[in-house]
């Protein structure tokens, strides 16, 4: 039998090092797995409604943000339903929301289980990820029951959800991962994240369409990566305007950026992360 | 073949927090802070060391001195400053699983989950359910929330998982410490096995007879430099010398008179050069020399022998016969026919007394070892002579053994 050999050495900032890294988080796939798992049924342990809450959430957020922006004011949706119109949009932002909230939160939460055992720390914030993925599929049968409702078929333009769902996700790890990071360090971060996250949702388009966005600050409102792929999920499924493959090739390659570049940094804090958490 | 190298290694922490007590730095300050110097701590410096496939190392050390960090390198949970570490091998510890339990999920579901943490696959463990199940002993138990276990079921449910583990490199922290004597013993006998089958241990410690009877060599550290290393036996005796002359003196040995003083202790075994071991069963004198500055009648010179736990273990005395000691120099010396202490070290105390008067008092001023002689065991040699009688079964029945 070989024995793998290990040699630890100070940790060092290296982009290259990445596909090393990723090779060897697929030998934890199990324990991500598990972790993930185990994120969804410790959220509903002791609760009544269970994993119901899972489509409760958004379905509650929905209805106030129906009767808020259809009742109230009048946001233009292109022809669309308010209520199916906004929750094509919410539904892929309450996944990044709530990805985000718990990995920036999961790895001071686990410092005790960091302080007994190594294992790649990017499966804590991966694994909120992965269980707010989870969540999102349960939640698309809410989805799946509005499109009914109002109508609404599939086309082959809802094949544009695929690179608009993978873009998201790893817009979300890289963010989470680095989000995560800097809270082991600046507790501030977790602090900030609600109402961070309440300001990047009114600069996205989900209760709103981007074509309310004036012309002069679109080129600034683009610089947000969620704003193509939030158009390209809704324009997809109510086959409403697409804003083309060019905007979410950008935000695909800024996402990609973001994440190899966050990725490299949690693995250069990971090394010392238990001794200032 | 070398399992374990370490080549150089240092670990330096940066304390910043501040104390609650501690004023608050001006805003700037606080916001500079990283900038500022910065309160350094070296738990490692420069330490090299190397562990061969099978032997079993042991590290000592006081609290602080480095020990934990050593593990802490090894298992990755962070990482050193400097140097190199190479580990050869599966390396897992064998510490508090159950710490890592999760009190909502049932013992079974925290198997699962900390069996997949602790490095096993999820097939593994479904698979070595049953063997773990039977190890712990907790029975129908494994279906309820671990928030309804004791402390103790918890413990030996993380132990199960423990032992199922199959690393080629053992770390033990302070394992022992824990659980009641049945548990002690299984994790002993686990270890040992272990040991048996050829694995490599690190092996940390306060309890230094483990050490002494686990281990093939030891390390000591202090204060994150290794000071000492070699066979366990060596190294857990410097330890105790290092420990024990460092100990505060007494009371009395304040505001004592000198009108004697005692300059020198020494001790020699027949047949043996001055302080080298003596053993347990032969003959040896002890010395000390000292100087009067006045004339004293009714001086009692004093030996004290301490076991390495700080108890007083015996003394000799010169009381039963006063002596007049002149003005000058002199030595003292007893002679005892037969050693009867326990191999170990000793520590030593020598005093010259007068009445309820402290002339003087040398604390902890020498160590007296003892080798391993005819016999070890108990807490003392007590000299005796044997004969096996034949046919007298008919003695008398007062002295029947129960």
């Amino acid at each position: 039998m070989t024995r793998p050999v290990q040699i630890i050495r100070p940790p060092s900032f290296s982009i290259r090092e990445v596909a090393r890294h990723l090779a060897r988080l697929t030998e934890y796939r199990d324990l991500l797995c598990t972790l993930t798992l185990h994120r969804i049924n410790l959220r509903y342990k002791q609760s009544v409604l269970g994993y119901f809450w899972a489509i409760l959430h958004p379905v509650l957020l929905l209805l106030l943000y129906t009767i808020l922006f259809s009742r109230f004011a009048s946001v233009p949706t292109h022809g669309a339903p308010y209520a199916i119109f906004a929750f094509s949009a919410l539904l892929p932002w309450t996944f990044f929301s709530n990805g985000l909230s718990g990995a920036t939160v999961g790895l001071p939460a686990h410092s005790n289980l960091m302080s007994k055992v190594y294992f790649p720390r990017e499966i804590l914030p991966l694994s909120y990820v992965f269980a707010a993925l989870l969540d999102l599929l349960i939640a698309s049968l809410v989805l799946v029951v509005l499109m009914f409702y109002y109508g609404y078929r599939l086309t082959a333009g809802a094949l544009w959800t695929i690179p608009a769902m993978v873009t998201l996700t790893v817009f979300l790890t890289g963010v989470a991962l680095f989000a995560s990071s800097l809270q082991v360090r600046f507790r501030d971060v977790g602090i900030a994240m609600p109402l961070l996250l309440q300001v990047w949702m009114f600069a996205t388009p989900i209760v709103y369409s981007r074509s309310s966005v004036p012309e002069s600050l679109r080129r600034w409102y683009d610089l947000n990566p969620l704003v193509a792929i939030m158009e390209t999920f809704r324009g997809a499924l109510l086959h409403g305007p697409i804003p083309g493959p060019l905007l979410l090739t950008e935000s695909m390659a800024v996402s990609l950026l973001i994440a190899v570049a966050s990725y490299a940094w949690f693995k250069h804090v990971e090394a010392t992360m238990l001794d200032v958490i | 073949m070398v399992d374990i190298e370490f080549h150089n290694v240092s670990k330096r922490y940066v304390r910043r927090e501040m104390g609650a007590s501690a004023p608050a730095p001006p805003l700037r300050d606080r916001l500079f802070q990283w900038r500022t110097r910065r309160d350094e701590f070296w738990a490692l410096r420069d330490a090299s060391f190397q562990v061969e496939r099978g032997e079993a190392l042991g590290i000592i050390g006081h609290n602080g001195a480095g020990k934990s960090t050593i593990l802490k390198l090894l298992s990755r949970i962070t990482a050193p400053t400097a140097g190199e570490i190479t580990v050869r091998g599966r390396l897992s510890s064998l510490i508090e699983v159950s710490s890592g339990f999760h009190s909502e999920f049932t013992g079974r579901e925290n198997v699962y989950m900390s069996g997949v943490i602790f490095g096993m696959s999820r097939r593994e463990v479904i698979a070595k359910l049953p063997s773990i199940l039977e190890f712990s002993g907790i029975g129908d138990f494994i279906d309820v929330p671990v928030k309804r276990y004791s402390s103790g079921m918890c413990l030996r449910l993380g132990f199960a998982i423990a032992a199922q583990l199959n690393p080629d490199i053992l770390l033990l922290d302070e394992v022992l410490a824990v659980g009641d004597v049945p548990f002690q013993w299984r994790c002993l006998e686990h270890i040992q096995r272990m040991k048996q089958d050829g694995r490599t241990i690190v092996f940390i410690s306060h309890d230094l007879a483990a050490v002494e009877r686990l281990c093939d060599r030891a390390i000591l550290l202090s204060r994150g430099r290794i000071v000492c290393e070699g066979k366990p036996q060596d190294v857990t005796l410097e330890y105790q010398r290092s420990t024990l002359l460092a100990s505060e003196p007494p009371e009395h040995e304040k505001g004592v008179s000198r009108k004697i003083e005692c300059t020198n202790f020494t001790y020699q075994g027949a047949n043996r050069a001055a302080g080298e071991p003596v053993r347990p069963g032969e003959a040896m004198s002890l010395r000390v020399d000292y100087i009067a500055h006045e004339t004293l009648r009714d001086a009692v010179f004093n030996v004290y022998l301490y076991w390495p736990s700080g108890y007083l273990c015996t003394q000799l005395t010169t009381a039963d016969r006063a002596a007049v000691v002149d003005k000058g120099s002199g030595c003292v010396e007893f002679f005892c026919p037969v050693v009867n202490l326990r191999p170990g070290m000793f520590l030593v105390d020598v005093s010259v007394e007068r009445c309820a008067e402290v002339v003087d008092w040398r604390h902890r001023c020498a160590t007296l070892r003892v080798d391993e002689g005819p016999v070890v065991l108990g807490d003392i040699y007590m000299p005796h002579q044997h004969s096996i009688l034949a046919n007298r079964a008919e003695s008398c029945a007062a002295s029947r053994l129960y």
